[in-house]
Protein backbone atom coordinates (compact mmCIF):
# COMPACT_ATOMS: atom_id res chain seq x y z
CA UNK A 1 0.00 0.00 0.00
CA UNK A 2 2.80 2.47 0.74
CA UNK A 3 4.67 1.07 -2.43
CA UNK A 4 1.82 2.20 -4.17
CA UNK A 5 1.26 5.55 -2.75
CA UNK A 6 5.10 6.24 -3.34
CA UNK A 7 5.11 5.19 -6.86
CA UNK A 8 1.97 7.48 -7.22
CA UNK A 9 3.53 10.48 -6.39
CA UNK A 10 6.38 9.78 -8.52
CA UNK A 11 4.16 9.40 -11.29
CA UNK A 12 2.36 12.18 -11.02
CA UNK A 13 5.34 14.35 -10.08
CA UNK A 14 7.17 13.13 -13.79
CA UNK A 15 4.07 14.27 -15.18
CA UNK A 16 3.48 17.34 -13.68
CA UNK A 17 4.88 19.39 -16.33
CA UNK A 18 2.67 18.01 -19.11
CA UNK A 19 -0.43 18.39 -16.86
CA UNK A 20 0.57 22.14 -16.27
CA UNK A 21 0.75 22.75 -20.22
CA UNK A 22 -2.29 20.72 -20.80
CA UNK A 23 -4.60 23.11 -17.87
CA UNK A 24 -2.57 26.01 -19.02
CA UNK A 25 -5.11 26.96 -22.21
CA UNK A 26 -8.04 25.60 -19.78
CA UNK A 27 -7.15 28.43 -17.62
CA UNK A 28 -6.66 30.86 -19.61
CA UNK A 29 -10.07 30.35 -21.19
CA UNK A 30 -11.72 30.57 -18.23
CA UNK A 31 -10.29 33.21 -16.61
CA UNK A 32 -10.31 35.41 -19.10
CA UNK A 33 -13.57 35.01 -20.42
CA UNK A 34 -14.93 36.71 -16.64
CA UNK A 35 -13.50 39.54 -16.83
CA UNK A 36 -14.47 43.02 -17.71
CA UNK A 37 -12.76 44.42 -20.50
CA UNK A 38 -11.29 46.93 -18.27
CA UNK A 39 -9.51 44.35 -16.46
CA UNK A 40 -8.02 42.50 -19.40
CA UNK A 41 -5.92 45.71 -20.74
CA UNK A 42 -4.44 46.62 -17.62
CA UNK A 43 -0.48 46.21 -17.00
CA UNK A 44 0.28 44.17 -14.79
CA UNK A 45 -2.04 41.97 -16.08
CA UNK A 46 -3.09 39.39 -13.00
CA UNK A 47 -4.60 35.66 -12.96
CA UNK A 48 -7.99 36.28 -11.81
CA UNK A 49 -10.61 38.81 -12.25
CA UNK A 50 -11.32 41.18 -9.11
CA UNK A 51 -15.21 41.49 -10.85
CA UNK A 52 -16.59 38.38 -12.45
CA UNK A 53 -18.62 39.07 -15.39
CA UNK A 54 -20.93 36.55 -16.36
CA UNK A 55 -22.41 39.30 -18.83
CA UNK A 56 -19.19 38.52 -21.54
CA UNK A 57 -21.29 35.21 -22.62
CA UNK A 58 -24.29 37.12 -23.01
CA UNK A 59 -22.45 39.77 -25.19
CA UNK A 60 -20.30 36.65 -26.69
CA UNK A 61 -23.72 35.09 -28.02
CA UNK A 62 -24.22 38.34 -29.98
CA UNK A 63 -20.82 39.59 -31.34
CA UNK A 64 -19.88 35.84 -32.42
CA UNK A 65 -22.99 35.40 -33.83
CA UNK A 66 -22.82 32.45 -31.37
CA UNK A 67 -26.26 30.51 -32.02
CA UNK A 68 -25.86 30.52 -35.55
CA UNK A 69 -22.70 29.31 -35.81
CA UNK A 70 -23.15 26.47 -33.40
CA UNK A 71 -26.23 25.29 -35.42
CA UNK A 72 -24.01 25.23 -38.86
CA UNK A 73 -21.82 23.14 -36.57
CA UNK A 74 -23.79 20.77 -35.14
CA UNK A 75 -25.26 19.75 -38.53
CA UNK A 76 -22.64 19.74 -40.58
CA UNK A 77 -20.86 17.19 -38.10
CA UNK A 78 -24.22 15.13 -37.34
CA UNK A 79 -24.78 14.89 -40.86
CA UNK A 80 -21.13 13.91 -41.92
CA UNK A 81 -20.60 11.86 -39.27
CA UNK A 82 -23.72 9.85 -40.68
CA UNK A 83 -22.51 9.41 -44.28
CA UNK A 84 -18.79 8.01 -43.05
CA UNK A 85 -20.75 5.70 -41.00
CA UNK A 86 -23.42 4.56 -43.85
CA UNK A 87 -20.44 4.23 -46.33
CA UNK A 88 -17.74 2.57 -43.92
CA UNK A 89 -19.94 0.15 -41.99
CA UNK A 90 -20.30 -2.54 -44.59
CA UNK A 91 -16.44 -1.39 -45.37
CA UNK A 92 -15.50 -2.28 -42.32
CA UNK A 93 -18.07 -5.43 -41.88
CA UNK A 94 -16.37 -6.88 -45.02
CA UNK A 95 -12.40 -6.22 -43.92
CA UNK A 96 -13.34 -8.29 -40.86
CA UNK A 97 -15.02 -11.02 -42.27
CA UNK A 98 -13.98 -11.99 -45.51
CA UNK A 99 -10.46 -12.62 -46.83
CA UNK A 100 -11.01 -11.71 -50.38
CA UNK A 101 -8.31 -10.19 -52.86
CA UNK A 102 -7.58 -6.90 -53.27
CA UNK A 103 -7.87 -6.29 -49.55
CA UNK A 104 -4.56 -5.29 -48.67
CA UNK A 105 -4.90 -2.84 -51.89
CA UNK A 106 -7.86 -1.26 -50.30
CA UNK A 107 -6.23 -0.92 -47.14
CA UNK A 108 -3.39 1.06 -48.87
CA UNK A 109 -5.79 3.02 -50.65
CA UNK A 110 -7.07 4.25 -47.08
CA UNK A 111 -3.52 5.27 -45.77
CA UNK A 112 -3.07 7.10 -48.76
CA UNK A 113 -6.27 9.11 -47.96
CA UNK A 114 -4.91 9.52 -44.58
CA UNK A 115 -2.02 11.36 -46.46
CA UNK A 116 -3.93 13.73 -48.66
CA UNK A 117 -5.05 15.94 -46.20
CA UNK A 118 -7.89 17.96 -47.17
CA UNK A 119 -5.62 21.28 -47.09
CA UNK A 120 -3.13 19.63 -49.82
CA UNK A 121 -6.09 19.14 -52.22
CA UNK A 122 -7.81 22.60 -50.89
CA UNK A 123 -7.05 24.40 -54.25
CA UNK A 124 -8.63 21.42 -56.31
CA UNK A 125 -11.69 20.85 -53.11
CA UNK A 126 -12.72 24.10 -54.24
CA UNK A 127 -13.11 23.79 -58.02
CA UNK A 128 -14.34 20.77 -57.74
CA UNK A 129 -17.66 22.72 -55.56
CA UNK A 130 -17.56 25.47 -58.28
CA UNK A 131 -17.96 23.60 -61.06
CA UNK A 132 -20.79 21.32 -59.10
CA UNK A 133 -24.37 23.29 -60.13
CA UNK A 134 -26.52 23.26 -56.96
CA UNK A 135 -29.87 25.69 -56.29
CA UNK A 136 -29.12 28.87 -58.20
CA UNK A 137 -25.53 28.87 -58.25
CA UNK A 138 -22.43 25.63 -57.19
CA UNK A 139 -21.01 24.37 -54.36
CA UNK A 140 -19.02 26.87 -52.86
CA UNK A 141 -20.47 28.25 -49.63
CA UNK A 142 -22.93 25.16 -49.00
CA UNK A 143 -23.11 23.24 -46.25
CA UNK A 144 -23.29 20.27 -48.10
CA UNK A 145 -20.17 20.44 -49.99
CA UNK A 146 -18.32 20.85 -46.21
CA UNK A 147 -20.68 17.90 -45.43
CA UNK A 148 -19.75 15.58 -48.52
CA UNK A 149 -15.65 16.58 -48.17
CA UNK A 150 -15.81 15.21 -44.27
CA UNK A 151 -17.59 12.59 -44.79
CA UNK A 152 -15.15 11.26 -47.27
CA UNK A 153 -11.94 12.13 -45.36
CA UNK A 154 -13.30 10.71 -42.25
CA UNK A 155 -13.65 7.19 -44.25
CA UNK A 156 -10.24 6.15 -43.16
CA UNK A 157 -10.44 6.65 -39.91
CA UNK A 158 -14.34 5.22 -39.26
CA UNK A 159 -13.17 1.61 -41.39
CA UNK A 160 -10.38 1.63 -39.11
CA UNK A 161 -11.59 1.68 -35.96
CA UNK A 162 -15.02 -0.24 -37.05
CA UNK A 163 -13.38 -2.95 -38.53
CA UNK A 164 -10.39 -3.67 -35.79
CA UNK A 165 -13.58 -3.56 -33.54
CA UNK A 166 -16.06 -6.21 -35.21
CA UNK A 167 -12.53 -8.26 -35.70
CA UNK A 168 -13.19 -8.78 -31.48
CA UNK A 169 -17.18 -9.71 -32.33
CA UNK A 170 -16.80 -13.53 -32.11
CA UNK A 171 -17.89 -14.83 -35.62
CA UNK A 172 -19.30 -18.29 -33.45
CA UNK A 173 -22.10 -15.85 -33.03
CA UNK A 174 -23.26 -15.61 -36.59
CA UNK A 175 -22.31 -18.83 -37.39
CA UNK A 176 -24.90 -20.72 -34.83
CA UNK A 177 -27.08 -18.49 -36.45
CA UNK A 178 -27.09 -19.44 -39.39
CA UNK A 179 -27.29 -23.04 -38.22
CA UNK A 180 -31.12 -21.88 -36.78
CA UNK A 181 -31.59 -20.93 -40.41
CA UNK A 182 -30.79 -17.93 -40.47
CA UNK A 183 -30.08 -15.93 -43.73
CA UNK A 184 -26.09 -14.44 -43.40
CA UNK A 185 -27.75 -10.75 -43.69
CA UNK A 186 -29.96 -11.76 -41.57
CA UNK A 187 -27.36 -12.59 -39.49
CA UNK A 188 -26.15 -9.43 -39.75
CA UNK A 189 -28.83 -7.29 -38.98
CA UNK A 190 -29.92 -9.91 -35.79
CA UNK A 191 -26.59 -10.91 -34.07
CA UNK A 192 -23.98 -8.62 -35.40
CA UNK A 193 -24.75 -5.50 -35.44
CA UNK A 194 -26.73 -5.06 -31.94
CA UNK A 195 -23.44 -6.26 -30.35
CA UNK A 196 -21.28 -4.04 -32.81
CA UNK A 197 -23.35 -0.92 -31.54
CA UNK A 198 -20.83 0.46 -29.00
CA UNK A 199 -18.24 0.13 -31.28
CA UNK A 200 -20.52 2.46 -34.02
CA UNK A 201 -21.08 4.94 -30.87
CA UNK A 202 -17.45 5.28 -30.43
CA UNK A 203 -16.40 5.85 -33.78
CA UNK A 204 -19.43 8.25 -34.24
CA UNK A 205 -18.15 10.47 -31.24
CA UNK A 206 -14.57 10.76 -32.94
CA UNK A 207 -16.05 11.61 -36.19
CA UNK A 208 -17.97 13.91 -34.96
CA UNK A 209 -15.34 16.17 -32.75
CA UNK A 210 -12.95 15.25 -36.15
CA UNK A 211 -15.79 17.04 -37.79
CA UNK A 212 -16.73 19.62 -35.25
CA UNK A 213 -12.62 20.82 -34.77
CA UNK A 214 -12.02 20.93 -38.45
CA UNK A 215 -10.84 23.79 -39.61
CA UNK A 216 -8.87 24.29 -43.33
CA UNK A 217 -12.16 22.95 -45.48
CA UNK A 218 -15.00 25.35 -44.13
CA UNK A 219 -12.54 28.56 -44.21
CA UNK A 220 -12.32 27.80 -47.76
CA UNK A 221 -15.33 26.55 -48.80
CA UNK A 222 -17.97 28.48 -46.82
CA UNK A 223 -18.23 32.33 -47.72
CA UNK A 224 -20.93 34.00 -46.21
CA UNK A 225 -21.65 34.33 -42.21
CA UNK A 226 -25.02 32.54 -41.71
CA UNK A 227 -23.08 28.98 -43.07
CA UNK A 228 -20.52 29.46 -40.61
CA UNK A 229 -19.14 26.88 -38.16
CA UNK A 230 -17.40 27.68 -34.76
CA UNK A 231 -13.93 27.36 -35.96
CA UNK A 232 -14.24 29.87 -38.25
CA UNK A 233 -16.47 32.32 -36.47
CA UNK A 234 -14.02 32.24 -33.94
CA UNK A 235 -11.29 32.64 -36.03
CA UNK A 236 -12.88 35.26 -37.63
CA UNK A 237 -13.08 37.50 -34.26
CA UNK A 238 -9.57 37.26 -34.26
CA UNK A 239 -7.95 37.81 -37.71
CA UNK A 240 -7.27 40.81 -39.19
CA UNK A 241 -8.91 42.57 -36.15
CA UNK A 242 -6.58 45.53 -35.16
CA UNK A 243 -8.58 45.36 -31.67
CA UNK A 244 -9.27 42.28 -30.39
CA UNK A 245 -12.08 41.83 -27.63
CA UNK A 246 -10.25 38.80 -26.15
CA UNK A 247 -12.76 38.04 -23.50
CA UNK A 248 -15.83 37.65 -25.48
CA UNK A 249 -13.03 35.54 -27.80
CA UNK A 250 -12.04 33.09 -24.47
CA UNK A 251 -15.79 32.87 -23.82
CA UNK A 252 -16.54 31.97 -27.14
CA UNK A 253 -13.38 29.06 -27.38
CA UNK A 254 -14.46 28.38 -24.03
CA UNK A 255 -18.18 27.36 -24.75
CA UNK A 256 -17.20 25.84 -28.25
CA UNK A 257 -14.62 23.31 -26.27
CA UNK A 258 -15.90 22.60 -23.38
CA UNK A 259 -19.15 20.31 -24.16
CA UNK A 260 -16.40 18.36 -26.84
CA UNK A 261 -14.03 17.83 -24.24
CA UNK A 262 -16.21 16.78 -21.87
CA UNK A 263 -17.37 13.45 -24.20
CA UNK A 264 -14.35 13.55 -24.99
CA UNK A 265 -12.56 12.65 -21.47
CA UNK A 266 -15.58 10.05 -20.77
CA UNK A 267 -14.62 8.41 -23.75
CA UNK A 268 -11.08 8.18 -24.40
CA UNK A 269 -10.49 4.63 -22.91
CA UNK A 270 -12.36 3.61 -26.38
CA UNK A 271 -9.41 4.99 -28.60
CA UNK A 272 -7.11 3.45 -26.78
CA UNK A 273 -8.20 -0.17 -27.81
CA UNK A 274 -9.59 0.67 -30.90
CA UNK A 275 -6.43 2.43 -32.50
CA UNK A 276 -4.20 -0.23 -30.77
CA UNK A 277 -5.85 -3.05 -32.38
CA UNK A 278 -6.05 -1.55 -35.60
CA UNK A 279 -2.46 -0.11 -35.92
CA UNK A 280 -0.88 -4.02 -35.22
CA UNK A 281 -3.96 -5.93 -37.19
CA UNK B 1 -9.31 -17.90 -40.59
CA UNK B 2 -10.93 -20.37 -42.06
CA UNK B 3 -13.21 -19.01 -44.59
CA UNK B 4 -16.95 -19.92 -44.34
CA UNK B 5 -18.67 -22.03 -47.39
CA UNK B 6 -20.72 -19.18 -47.75
CA UNK B 7 -18.32 -16.48 -47.95
CA UNK B 8 -16.75 -18.67 -50.96
CA UNK B 9 -19.62 -19.03 -52.70
CA UNK B 10 -20.31 -15.08 -52.80
CA UNK B 11 -16.55 -13.61 -53.69
CA UNK B 12 -18.46 -10.54 -55.28
CA UNK B 13 -19.86 -9.47 -51.65
CA UNK B 14 -17.05 -8.22 -49.96
CA UNK B 15 -16.55 -5.58 -52.82
CA UNK B 16 -19.90 -4.95 -53.05
CA UNK B 17 -19.82 -3.69 -49.69
CA UNK B 18 -16.71 -1.19 -49.96
CA UNK B 19 -18.13 0.12 -52.79
CA UNK B 20 -19.73 2.66 -51.10
CA UNK B 21 -16.65 3.52 -49.47
CA UNK B 22 -14.68 3.52 -52.20
CA UNK B 23 -16.87 5.81 -54.48
CA UNK B 24 -16.89 8.71 -51.67
CA UNK B 25 -13.68 8.75 -51.27
CA UNK B 26 -12.44 8.76 -54.70
CA UNK B 27 -14.83 11.45 -55.90
CA UNK B 28 -13.88 13.57 -53.66
CA UNK B 29 -10.02 12.71 -54.16
CA UNK B 30 -9.96 11.87 -57.50
CA UNK B 31 -10.90 15.28 -59.25
CA UNK B 32 -9.48 17.78 -56.89
CA UNK B 33 -5.85 15.74 -57.71
CA UNK B 34 -6.27 15.61 -61.32
CA UNK B 35 -7.50 19.87 -61.21
CA UNK B 36 -4.40 20.52 -59.07
CA UNK B 37 -2.13 18.86 -61.63
CA UNK B 38 -4.14 20.86 -64.48
CA UNK B 39 -3.54 23.87 -63.01
CA UNK B 40 -0.20 23.75 -62.09
CA UNK B 41 0.54 22.53 -65.63
CA UNK B 42 -1.60 26.30 -66.98
CA UNK B 43 -1.29 29.87 -66.44
CA UNK B 44 -4.50 30.22 -64.10
CA UNK B 45 -5.81 34.09 -63.42
CA UNK B 46 -6.72 35.13 -59.77
CA UNK B 47 -10.12 34.44 -59.97
CA UNK B 48 -9.32 30.64 -61.40
CA UNK B 49 -9.57 31.49 -64.98
CA UNK B 50 -7.59 29.14 -66.88
CA UNK B 51 -5.66 30.97 -69.45
CA UNK B 52 -3.47 28.50 -71.48
CA UNK B 53 -0.88 25.69 -71.34
CA UNK B 54 2.06 27.13 -69.57
CA UNK B 55 4.03 24.25 -69.15
CA UNK B 56 6.75 23.96 -65.88
CA UNK B 57 5.96 27.15 -65.48
CA UNK B 58 4.55 27.26 -62.30
CA UNK B 59 7.01 24.36 -60.92
CA UNK B 60 9.66 27.14 -61.99
CA UNK B 61 8.12 30.11 -60.61
CA UNK B 62 7.57 28.64 -56.84
CA UNK B 63 11.20 27.34 -57.49
CA UNK B 64 12.65 30.35 -58.12
CA UNK B 65 10.62 31.94 -55.80
CA UNK B 66 12.67 33.18 -53.12
CA UNK B 67 10.77 32.34 -50.61
CA UNK B 68 10.84 28.78 -51.32
CA UNK B 69 14.20 27.61 -49.77
CA UNK B 70 13.18 29.22 -46.84
CA UNK B 71 9.66 27.79 -46.49
CA UNK B 72 11.38 24.50 -47.38
CA UNK B 73 13.47 24.46 -44.44
CA UNK B 74 10.88 25.83 -41.79
CA UNK B 75 9.07 22.75 -42.67
CA UNK B 76 11.74 20.07 -42.29
CA UNK B 77 12.47 21.97 -39.36
CA UNK B 78 9.03 22.20 -38.30
CA UNK B 79 7.95 18.13 -39.06
CA UNK B 80 11.52 16.91 -37.21
CA UNK B 81 11.34 18.83 -33.93
CA UNK B 82 7.38 18.32 -33.63
CA UNK B 83 7.62 14.86 -34.45
CA UNK B 84 10.93 13.73 -32.61
CA UNK B 85 9.84 16.42 -29.75
CA UNK B 86 6.46 14.24 -29.37
CA UNK B 87 7.48 10.68 -29.73
CA UNK B 88 10.23 11.58 -27.36
CA UNK B 89 7.83 13.08 -24.76
CA UNK B 90 4.56 10.51 -25.30
CA UNK B 91 7.02 7.35 -24.79
CA UNK B 92 7.81 8.21 -20.81
CA UNK B 93 4.61 9.57 -20.69
CA UNK B 94 2.84 6.49 -21.80
CA UNK B 95 5.24 4.02 -19.87
CA UNK B 96 3.73 6.34 -16.83
CA UNK B 97 0.68 5.98 -17.42
CA UNK B 98 0.68 2.50 -17.91
CA UNK B 99 2.00 1.94 -14.57
CA UNK B 100 -0.48 1.25 -11.70
CA UNK B 101 -0.98 4.10 -9.19
CA UNK B 102 -3.51 6.71 -7.64
CA UNK B 103 -5.24 8.64 -9.98
CA UNK B 104 -4.17 6.94 -13.26
CA UNK B 105 -7.85 7.21 -14.49
CA UNK B 106 -7.78 11.76 -14.58
CA UNK B 107 -4.11 11.40 -15.62
CA UNK B 108 -4.91 9.39 -18.88
CA UNK B 109 -7.59 12.09 -19.28
CA UNK B 110 -5.62 14.99 -18.98
CA UNK B 111 -2.91 13.95 -21.43
CA UNK B 112 -5.81 13.03 -23.75
CA UNK B 113 -7.54 16.50 -22.89
CA UNK B 114 -6.14 18.67 -26.10
CA UNK B 115 -6.97 16.00 -28.61
CA UNK B 116 -10.39 17.69 -27.62
CA UNK B 117 -9.97 20.69 -28.37
CA UNK B 118 -9.89 22.13 -32.16
CA UNK B 119 -6.34 23.06 -33.08
CA UNK B 120 -7.88 26.29 -34.45
CA UNK B 121 -9.21 27.34 -30.81
CA UNK B 122 -6.16 25.96 -29.12
CA UNK B 123 -3.91 28.28 -31.39
CA UNK B 124 -6.24 31.52 -30.99
CA UNK B 125 -6.55 30.48 -27.13
CA UNK B 126 -2.60 30.48 -26.77
CA UNK B 127 -1.92 33.50 -29.24
CA UNK B 128 -3.51 35.37 -26.40
CA UNK B 129 -2.07 33.68 -23.94
CA UNK B 130 1.42 34.15 -25.75
CA UNK B 131 0.32 38.12 -25.94
CA UNK B 132 3.10 40.55 -24.68
CA UNK B 133 1.87 42.70 -22.20
CA UNK B 134 -2.05 41.13 -21.10
CA UNK B 135 -0.77 37.54 -21.93
CA UNK B 136 -0.56 34.87 -18.54
CA UNK B 137 2.34 33.45 -20.45
CA UNK B 138 4.62 36.69 -19.44
CA UNK B 139 2.71 37.46 -16.53
CA UNK B 140 3.43 34.12 -14.82
CA UNK B 141 6.76 34.16 -16.01
CA UNK B 142 7.54 37.60 -14.33
CA UNK B 143 5.64 36.50 -11.32
CA UNK B 144 7.82 33.47 -10.79
CA UNK B 145 11.02 35.80 -11.63
CA UNK B 146 12.04 33.89 -14.61
CA UNK B 147 12.36 36.90 -16.57
CA UNK B 148 12.61 40.80 -15.77
CA UNK B 149 10.35 42.34 -18.60
CA UNK B 150 7.58 41.04 -21.15
CA UNK B 151 9.21 39.14 -24.14
CA UNK B 152 7.36 39.48 -27.63
CA UNK B 153 6.94 36.10 -28.16
CA UNK B 154 4.83 35.97 -31.44
CA UNK B 155 6.43 39.29 -32.91
CA UNK B 156 9.89 38.20 -32.85
CA UNK B 157 11.37 35.77 -35.38
CA UNK B 158 13.82 33.28 -33.33
CA UNK B 159 11.02 33.17 -30.59
CA UNK B 160 8.00 32.53 -32.67
CA UNK B 161 8.63 29.57 -34.34
CA UNK B 162 9.94 27.53 -31.74
CA UNK B 163 6.94 28.64 -29.35
CA UNK B 164 4.89 27.21 -32.53
CA UNK B 165 6.49 24.25 -32.18
CA UNK B 166 5.97 23.75 -28.82
CA UNK B 167 2.25 24.16 -29.51
CA UNK B 168 2.43 21.85 -32.38
CA UNK B 169 4.12 19.01 -29.81
CA UNK B 170 1.88 19.83 -27.35
CA UNK B 171 -1.03 18.76 -29.23
CA UNK B 172 0.17 16.17 -30.97
CA UNK B 173 0.92 14.02 -28.16
CA UNK B 174 -2.58 12.58 -27.15
CA UNK B 175 -2.44 10.50 -30.30
CA UNK B 176 0.72 9.44 -30.41
CA UNK B 177 0.80 8.49 -26.66
CA UNK B 178 -2.90 6.84 -27.26
CA UNK B 179 -0.98 4.10 -29.95
CA UNK B 180 1.66 3.83 -27.12
CA UNK B 181 -0.56 2.52 -24.52
CA UNK B 182 -2.31 0.42 -26.90
CA UNK B 183 0.87 -1.09 -27.69
CA UNK B 184 1.86 -1.56 -24.23
CA UNK B 185 -1.52 -2.71 -23.04
CA UNK B 186 -0.21 -5.47 -25.56
CA UNK B 187 2.72 -6.74 -23.74
CA UNK B 188 2.01 -9.26 -21.51
CA UNK B 189 3.11 -8.94 -17.76
CA UNK B 190 4.67 -12.25 -16.76
CA UNK B 191 8.26 -11.35 -19.20
CA UNK B 192 9.04 -8.79 -16.57
CA UNK B 193 8.50 -11.08 -14.45
CA UNK B 194 10.39 -13.57 -15.94
CA UNK B 195 13.24 -10.63 -16.64
CA UNK B 196 13.28 -9.39 -12.94
CA UNK B 197 14.31 -13.12 -11.90
CA UNK B 198 16.73 -13.38 -14.40
CA UNK B 199 18.06 -10.23 -12.78
CA UNK B 200 17.57 -7.67 -15.34
CA UNK B 201 17.53 -3.92 -13.73
CA UNK B 202 14.43 -1.14 -14.76
CA UNK B 203 16.91 -0.06 -17.50
CA UNK B 204 17.72 -3.19 -19.28
CA UNK B 205 14.01 -4.27 -19.09
CA UNK B 206 13.37 -1.36 -20.96
CA UNK B 207 16.30 -1.54 -23.01
CA UNK B 208 15.91 -5.43 -24.38
CA UNK B 209 11.86 -5.75 -23.43
CA UNK B 210 9.43 -2.77 -23.90
CA UNK B 211 11.38 -0.98 -26.60
CA UNK B 212 11.80 -3.35 -29.17
CA UNK B 213 8.24 -4.40 -28.01
CA UNK B 214 6.84 -1.26 -28.85
CA UNK B 215 8.87 -0.21 -31.92
CA UNK B 216 5.94 -1.25 -34.30
CA UNK B 217 3.52 1.18 -31.96
CA UNK B 218 6.34 3.82 -32.32
CA UNK B 219 6.73 3.56 -36.28
CA UNK B 220 3.28 3.83 -36.83
CA UNK B 221 2.55 6.68 -34.63
CA UNK B 222 6.07 8.24 -36.45
CA UNK B 223 4.52 7.77 -39.97
CA UNK B 224 0.92 9.02 -38.98
CA UNK B 225 2.80 12.13 -37.43
CA UNK B 226 4.66 13.27 -40.07
CA UNK B 227 2.32 13.31 -42.21
CA UNK B 228 -0.11 15.24 -39.95
CA UNK B 229 2.54 17.46 -38.95
CA UNK B 230 3.83 18.31 -42.36
CA UNK B 231 -0.08 18.86 -43.20
CA UNK B 232 -0.61 20.92 -40.20
CA UNK B 233 -2.25 24.16 -41.30
CA UNK B 234 -4.41 26.24 -38.60
CA UNK B 235 -1.42 26.27 -35.20
CA UNK B 236 0.65 28.46 -37.88
CA UNK B 237 -1.82 30.33 -39.83
CA UNK B 238 -4.07 31.44 -36.64
CA UNK B 239 -0.72 32.36 -34.16
CA UNK B 240 1.21 34.24 -36.30
CA UNK B 241 -0.11 33.99 -40.35
CA UNK B 242 3.45 33.01 -41.72
CA UNK B 243 5.04 36.18 -39.74
CA UNK B 244 6.86 37.92 -38.27
CA UNK B 245 8.60 38.66 -41.72
CA UNK B 246 7.68 35.76 -43.12
CA UNK B 247 9.76 33.88 -40.76
CA UNK B 248 7.68 31.40 -39.77
CA UNK B 249 6.03 30.43 -43.00
CA UNK B 250 5.76 26.05 -43.79
CA UNK B 251 4.93 25.03 -47.12
CA UNK B 252 0.90 24.53 -46.28
CA UNK B 253 0.60 27.85 -45.34
CA UNK B 254 2.59 29.41 -47.95
CA UNK B 255 0.10 27.22 -50.31
CA UNK B 256 -2.78 28.98 -48.66
CA UNK B 257 -0.93 32.34 -49.24
CA UNK B 258 -0.59 31.25 -52.27
CA UNK B 259 -3.63 30.34 -53.40
CA UNK B 260 -6.05 32.52 -51.60
CA UNK B 261 -4.34 35.60 -50.64
CA UNK B 262 -1.75 36.26 -53.15
CA UNK B 263 -4.43 34.90 -56.34
CA UNK B 264 -1.81 32.90 -57.34
CA UNK B 265 -3.81 29.68 -57.47
CA UNK B 266 -1.35 27.48 -60.60
CA UNK B 267 1.32 27.96 -57.90
CA UNK B 268 -0.54 26.94 -55.34
CA UNK B 269 -1.24 23.84 -56.93
CA UNK B 270 2.45 22.81 -57.81
CA UNK B 271 3.28 23.52 -54.34
CA UNK B 272 0.90 21.01 -53.66
CA UNK B 273 1.81 18.80 -55.75
CA UNK B 274 5.59 19.39 -54.65
CA UNK B 275 4.30 18.19 -51.10
CA UNK B 276 2.54 14.90 -52.11
CA UNK B 277 5.63 13.66 -53.71
CA UNK B 278 7.72 14.89 -51.02
CA UNK B 279 5.49 12.85 -48.38
CA UNK B 280 4.89 9.48 -51.14
CA UNK B 281 8.77 9.94 -51.12
CA UNK B 282 8.94 9.69 -47.30
CA UNK B 283 6.46 7.35 -46.35
CA UNK B 284 7.61 5.03 -49.39
CA UNK B 285 10.98 5.15 -47.98
CA UNK B 286 10.06 4.77 -44.57
CA UNK B 287 8.20 1.63 -44.95
CA UNK B 288 10.84 0.16 -46.99
CA UNK B 289 13.28 0.71 -44.46
CA UNK B 290 10.42 -0.75 -41.85
CA UNK B 291 10.29 -4.19 -43.72
CA UNK B 292 13.94 -4.09 -43.81
CA UNK B 293 14.38 -3.80 -40.64
CA UNK B 294 11.27 -5.91 -39.78
CA UNK B 295 12.85 -8.93 -41.75
CA UNK B 296 16.43 -8.50 -40.17
CA UNK B 297 14.52 -8.82 -36.79
CA UNK B 298 12.99 -11.76 -37.33
CA UNK B 299 15.81 -13.32 -39.12
CA UNK B 300 17.89 -13.00 -36.10
CA UNK B 301 14.82 -14.37 -33.96
CA UNK B 302 15.62 -17.70 -36.05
Amino acid sequence: MNRKLKRSLLCWLVLSPLVVAVLFPFAVMFFTSFKPASEVFVYPARWLPVHWRWQNYVDMWEAANFGVALRNSIEVSVLSTLLALAVSLPAAYALARFPFRGRGLYRQFLLVTQMLSPILLVVGLFRLAAMIPFGDGNLVDTKLSVIVSYAAFNIAFAVWMLSSYFQTVPRDLEESAWLEGCSRTGAVFRVFLPLAVPAMVVTAIFTFISAWNEFAVVYTLIRSPENKTLTVQVTDMVAGKYTVEWQLVMAATLAATLPVSVVFAWLQRYLVKGLALGAVK
Amino acid sequence: MRPTPRAVAAPRAPWLLIVPSLVLALFIISYPIFNIVYQSLHDVSRFGQIRGFSGWQNFYNVLDDPMFMSVLKNTIVWTICVVVGTVAISVPVALVLNQDFYGRGIARTIVMLPWSVSLTMTAVVWRWAFNDDYGMVNVTLQRLGVIAGPIHWLATPQYAFPVEIAVGILVSIPFTTTILLGGLSSVPGDIYEAARIDGANAWQQFRRLTLPLLRPFINMAVLLNVIYVFNSFPIIWVMTQGGPDESTHILVTWLYELGFRLGRPGEAAAVSLVMLVILFAFSLVYLKLQSLRGGQAEGDAA
